[in-house]
């Protein structure tokens, strides 16, 4: 303690002078956690306008621009289809963009909800006086004085402490408050003592104590800076769809350029080229794309899908934290309680007359209660004041016995002692129920090793045995069981005191002890734990079918986390750590051979020793792992090490501790309820339940999701084959052009948004949960398979049937297919107004663009028809259409009734011809994509025949996306 | 490191020795795969042929299915030059004009009374010349009605050699685009075409003169059957001659069709139903 007045050059009982104060004040700065240097938002929205797809739109959108001046200049006024287009373009651009920035502003707010941790007030003794100051002002060396009740302001070495305890949960996920006294018991900060941090709850008790760290230096404010540290990872789907976005824009470039460079060589004007650069990438720039997954696919549940290895923090996602009566032991017998949430489970029985006495003690020698006026909620959600244990126990006999306050009432306490360290038992004495019996009952509770001590005799089946060698063998091996299960185990035993020696008014001394306290009578342990939630084994062994790994990290001890794991299932039955076998064989461990074991439970401190090398090791050979007592940057550690090995990892934690590895995860999933803010503002995905279960149903929709995406993707890059393939026809052979760019961008961003959307809701076509999580680098978003199935079969259909009715219409209105072919000169000469067609009928200029726009619209009408055709056959991959049924996704269908309206809308609505560039066209050419429509479909079916039919063969392998 | 890493892979890729893969496939592989696509292509290739080959038997050899597009034929003039309607001449200088002359010339070559009287037969005028097929028995090839050269008189380029460009009192021919089956002029009322100044100009236009008179375009030359059954049609013309327009400076004139059942063009198209250019007469006097 001098050491800590020399450090900090203060005084144990006057504090710091307060100019003092104020001079490390200035040098130290505001006691706060600060928020850490953010990319400024302009440059964040800056970034979403710059993708590799916009990027290209920018500058489709400045040829245009350039496009339009020079028709401008040459004062032709009649064209401002270029304008127009730009200015779609940008728009789309910034449109997009607005989505991906606020999609990203959600999730950017970390620091913020650190700042709502600190505590406003601080009870603070300068000059040797206690002020009360805003706690942003506290300094290093400071003396303050925290009650129950209080955040801690600071870290903060503990110099007095009348049974000061604190909740260090959301710390280290110890889910036991932590008694805080002036002892050092510790080397490691986190584990001794003396030190109580910043920003946890003092449950109970008074402290003073001298700041030894404020603002960012605390442990608190390191983790902070760890977690703002660790890079955001990107969610595996947010990988994927920038894959796919490179493989795209770069496709773009390659055709564009490709094409630019030939119609150079064709002989076309340089402006020329360049217009038909944009127009190809205007054509295969698939713009609707972005907006469709931005709005429809990127709820965070799509990131999970792809989870292989979950690490799951065990304090309160694992468990309910809530300690709770496990077992009891008995009448020489263990029974279990009821542990689940809701009390559903078996009861044991419940009629010894041992049970009774050892109920009495258990509700009498308690000082928790209830906090009045809960009488309409269940009695496991009750809040109740009082350490765990205590509120653990008190439950428990409301539950069983009845009415505990009540019954306490009936038996008077006259005197209690506490619990204290040194004698590690709690005892009280009471009046008896019965107001003729005149004894005092005496009840005591404590260390199960400390109470027989005291004990002579035990109670078995309401009768008093001796207590023999055999009854202490017993109880130790009920002991070791109850303590190997990783539960808390407590010892009860009472006594009667002789009404001759104790007479009523007696006055018992609670510091002297002027009563027996040995040779009392056993009653029973009783062991708490933490339990598992009911739906967590279940969820765990989902998992497990889905072949994900489900690692438990957590910071309480071994014994405890190894026994929940097993409890759960995340050490399955029969399987065996290191340790374990060793046991069996009476081995020692060293010999043991390392791959036997399928279970292993690392602690925080081997985890230390280990080099990442062994980490991966470990990890790879055995499929159950624990890794116990664990600091946030050993979670930090066991994360990158996962996903070092290829995994995609998905970290559940709900405190402080976890939101680095939360962070660091592919998915970091925070709880709801009991999640500190870090954690939900590091995680990418939030538990509103906080229950495991939901990152299984988690996983579930997130592959269905997956699974439709990939059919929307499917879909929606489908149809910019027949887009494109107008604009190389018409540069490659000269036609008229079939397919203009603003038709283009109403297929993209009008007619087939609604239709890739309603692929979302689309039903799993199979159990999807008893398939292998994907691997991230083989199966991608967008593999080869689908691209060249969309592109170069359907796709290709698709341009058939598109040309096919341009062909038609053209044929019908007198230009005849050959005649068509190297028109194109003449068709857009300006001051060419008789032209003649195939009949010998002369045409004027606008004429001919009248029949173009005729022409754009009966291509679009059939990519139209097509996509009808290609949206059914996405529905599924593998089942037929007729299995999965046609009208089950009722947004589908609306979909593609809205779509065909509003295909019928844009060619129908008077003053489209002139506004862009649609036709009222004969209802004829509706039809004549049909059969095309329908090849696709039968094709398509024909094709998941063969996928059905001869798994794994060159048919599967080729056609299966 | 990485992108070592990277490198080798791409290598790996493009060939690889071990498993003999070239961009990721085996020979026999792409070979499955080219066969694949031969197959499939040609059949959709042959789709296509076959819609396309169905399409085209569904069209008359004679007539277009639809004439949506058509419903106001256009109007031409004639000369032209340089892809502009603008006639810019200088009266004393031959060059300046001897182009236009040499233009319809040309133009008018195929009007000529003797190749019309070989070709072509005499109608009766002021009435539809009307040649039905009989049911399945077509009428073809159809005969075309004589359109002579000497029907534009002094814009005949017979008489006056210029067509009036030496004198500066200039011929534009004006001729209406062919469109099948069009039945101009209601009550046999024929059409006939009608020129004024824009705007500004009407005083400078002076007088017109129009061949054949009164710019009437005569019924028999319609209707139109099609290149194929009509092989020697001749298109009806109507020559305008400026007589005194103002010289040097431009005169905007619009000519345009009168029939009753031919529809006044929409706004956009500016040669549906009527024409405009711009005649400018330069003169050193």
């Amino acid at each position: 303690i001098e050491e800590l007045e020399m450090r900090y050059t203060t005084s144990v009982d006057k504090g710091l002078t307060s100019s003092f104060a104020r001079e490390v004040l200035e040098r130290d700065g505001l006691n706060e956690l600060k928020p850490p240097k953010g990319t400024p938002e302009y440059v964040k929205f800056a970034r979403q306008l710059a993708g590799g797809l916009q990027c290209l739109m920018w500058v489709a959108a400045v040829i245009c621009f350039i496009a339009f001046g020079i028709e401008l200049g040459r004062g032709n006024l009649t064209s401002f289809d270029d304008l127009y287009l730009a200015i779609v373009l940008i728009t789309v651009v910034v449109v997009t963009g607005c989505f991906g920035y606020y999609q990203e502003f959600k999730s950017t707010n970390i620091i913020a909800s650190f700042k709502n941790l600190v505590p406003q007030q601080a009870l603070v003794i300068r000059d040797g006086q206690k002020n009360q100051i805003n706690a942003n002002e506290l300094v290093v060396g400071d003396l303050v004085e925290i009650k129950g009740g209080d955040r801690v302001p600071a870290d903060i070495r503990i110099i007095t402490s009348q049974g000061c305890k604190v909740d260090n949960s959301s710390l280290t996920g110890e889910s036991e408050p932590q008694t805080r006294s002036p002892e050092c018991t510790h080397e490691n900060p986190l584990e001794t003592r003396n030190v109580a941090f910043f920003s946890t709850t003092c449950l109970e008790g008074v402290a003073t104590g001298v700041i030894i760290n404020t603002g960012d230096r605390t442990i608190i404010g390191r983790i902070a800076s760890l977690a703002s540290g660790v890079g955001n990872e990107k969610t595996p789907i947010a990988i994927e769809i920038e894959h796919f976005v490179d493989i795209i824009a770069g496709l773009a470039i390659f055709f564009g350029f490709t094409f630019f460079v030939v119609a150079m060589f064709i002989g076309y004007a340089f402006l020329e080229a360049m217009i038909f650069f944009m127009a190809i990438v205007v054509a295969y720039v698939p713009e609707g794309l972005l907006a469709t997954v931005t709005v429809s696919f990127t709820s965070t549940i799509t990131s999970v899908c792809s989870t292989s290895v979950i690490c799951s923090d065990k304090t309160g996602t694992l468990t309910q934290n809530r300690m709770t009566v496990a077992h009891l032991w008995f009448d020489n017998h263990v029974h279990a309680a009821d542990t689940t949430e809701d009390q559903s489970g078996q009861s044991f029985d419940q009629s010894s007359e041992t049970w009774r006495s050892l109920a009495r003690v258990a509700a009498l020698c308690n000082r928790a209660i209830f906090k009045p006026d809960q009488e309409g909620i269940p009695i496991p959600k009750r809040i109740v004041v009082g350490d765990a244990s205590e509120t653990a126990l008190l439950k428990f006999t409301e539950l069983t016995v009845g009415n505990t306050m009540d019954y306490r009432n009936r038996f008077k306490k006259i005197v209690e002692v506490p619990f204290n360290s040194t004698n590690k038992f709690q005892l009280s004495i009471h009046e008896l129920e019965d107001p003729l019996d005149l004894r005092y009952l005496l009840v005591m509770k404590g260390a199960p090793e400390r109470i027989l001590e005291r004990c002579s005799t035990i109670l078995v089946k309401g009768q008093e045995l001796p207590l023999d060698e055999q009854w202490s063998e017993s109880f130790q091996t009920a002991y070791m069981d109850l303590g190997g299960l990783g539960e808390r185990v407590l010892g009860f035993c009472h006594l009667y005191l002789n009404e001759k020696e104790f007479p009523r008014g007696y006055q018992f001394e609670t510091d002297d002890m002027n009563f027996p306290t040995s040779g009392l009578c056993f009653a029973g342990l009783i062991s708490m734990i933490d339990p598992p939630r009911a739906t967590v084994p279940d969820a765990v062994m989902k998992c497990r079918t889905a072949g994900i790994r489900v690692i438990m990290v957590t910071g309480d001890h071994p014994i405890t986390a190894k026994a929940i794991a097993a409890n759960v299932g995340i050490i399955s039955e029969g399987s065996e750590t290191v340790e374990d076998i060793a046991q069996r064989k009476r081995i020692p461990v060293e010999q043991v051979n390392k791959s036997e074991a399928r279970a292993c439970v690392i602690s925080g401190g081997q985890l230390k020793d280990m080099s990442s090398d062994e980490l991966d090791e470990a990890l790879r050979n055995h499929p159950e792992m624990v890794f116990a007592r664990t600091s946030p940057q050993q979670k930090l550690i066991i994360v990158e090490s996962c996903q070092r090995l290829g995994s995609i990892v998905a970290v559940t934690g709900d405190g402080v501790n976890d939101s680095p590895a939360l962070k660091k995860a592919d998915i970091g999933v925070a709880m709801g309820i009991a999640g500190s803010d870090a954690a939900k503002n590091a995680a990418d995905m939030i538990l509103l339940d906080d229950n495991f279960a939901s990152i299984v149903t988690g996983v579930e929709q997130g592959r269905l999701i997956f699974d439709n995406l990939k059919k929307s993707i499917a879909y929606t890059l489908t149809k910019n084959i027949p887009e494109l393939t107008p604009y190389l026809v018409y540069i490659t052979v000269s036609v008229p052009l079939p397919l203009g760019c603003i038709t283009i961008l109403f297929i993209e961003l009008a007619t087939d948004i609604f239709p890739s959307v309603s692929l979302a809701y689309e039903k799993a076509e199979s159990d999807i949960m008893h398939l292998k999580p994907r691997n991230p680098r083989r199966d991608r978003l967008v593999n080869e398979a689908l691209a060249v199935y969309s592109y170069f079969q359907i796709g290709a259909i698709q341009s058939y049937a598109g040309f096919t009715d341009y062909f038609t219409a053209m044929a019908q209105e007198g230009w005849f297919p050959l005649l068509c072919v190297g028109l194109r000169g003449q068709w857009e000469d300006v001051k060419l107004q008789d032209l003649q067609d195939s009949y010998g009928q002369e045409w004027t200029y606008s004429q001919r663009l009248y029949q173009e726009y005729t022409c754009y619209t009966v291509f679009f009408v059939s990519i139209e028809i097509c996509q009808i055709a290609d949206v059914l056959i996405r529905k599924t991959r593998r089942l037929s259409a007729f299995q999965q049924g046609f009208f089950r996704n009722r947004v589908l269908v609306s979909a593609i009734v809205f779509q065909l309206c509003l295909g019928n809308l844009l060619c129908y609505c008077p003053g489209m011809p002139n506004i862009f560039n649609f036709m009222p066209i004969r209802v004829q050419w509706w039809f004549v994509p049909v059969p095309f429509g329908i090849l696709i479909f039968v094709y398509d079916e024909i094709r998941k025949l063969g996928v059905r039919r001869h798994p794994g063969s060159w048919w599967d392998q080729e056609l299966y996306y | 490191m990485a992108k070592d890493g990277e490198k080798s892979d791409w290598k790996e890729f493009l060939w690889n020795p071990r498993t003999r893969e070239f961009l990721g496939r085996t020979a026999s592989s792409w070979g499955l795969i080219f066969l694949f696509y031969l197959i499939f292509y040609t059949c959709l290739a042959g789709m296509f042929a076959l819609t396309m080959y169905v399409m085209l038997q569904t069209l008359d050899e004679h007539r277009p299915t639809w004439q949506d597009r058509l419903s106001t034929p256009g109007l031409v003039i004639r000369p032209r030059a340089d892809d502009t309607f603008e006639i810019v001449y200088t009266k004393e200088d031959t060059e300046s004009w001897d182009l236009y002359a040499q233009t319809l010339d040309k133009f008018l070559q195929p009007y000529n009374d003797s190749l019309q009287a070989q070709k072509n037969h005499e109608c009766a005028p002021d009435k539809y010349f009307i040649q039905e097929d009989s049911g399945e028995v077509k009428n073809n090839p159809k005969r075309s009605c004589q359109f002579n050269r000497t029907v534009l008189q002094s814009c005949s380029g017979i008489d006056d050699r210029y067509y009036g460009y030496r004198e500066g009192q200039p011929c534009i021919i004006i001729k209406l685009n062919r469109v099948i089956g069009l039945l101009p002029g209601k009550d046999n009322q024929a059409p006939y075409v009608t020129c004024a100044a824009k705007k500004d100009d009407a005083d400078k236009i002076g007088e017109l003169i129009y061949f054949p008179p009164n710019g009437t375009i005569n019924s028999m030359y319609f209707p139109y059957y099609g290149k194929k059954a009509q092989v020697n049609y001749s298109q009806p013309l109507v020559a305008v001659k400026f007589l005194n327009i103002t010289h040097n400076e431009d005169v905007n004139i619009e000519c345009k069709i009168n029939a009753e059942n031919i529809p006044v063009g929409g706004e956009r198209d500016k040669f549906a139903g009527r024409v405009s250019f711009k005649l400018r007469i330069n003169s050193k006097n």
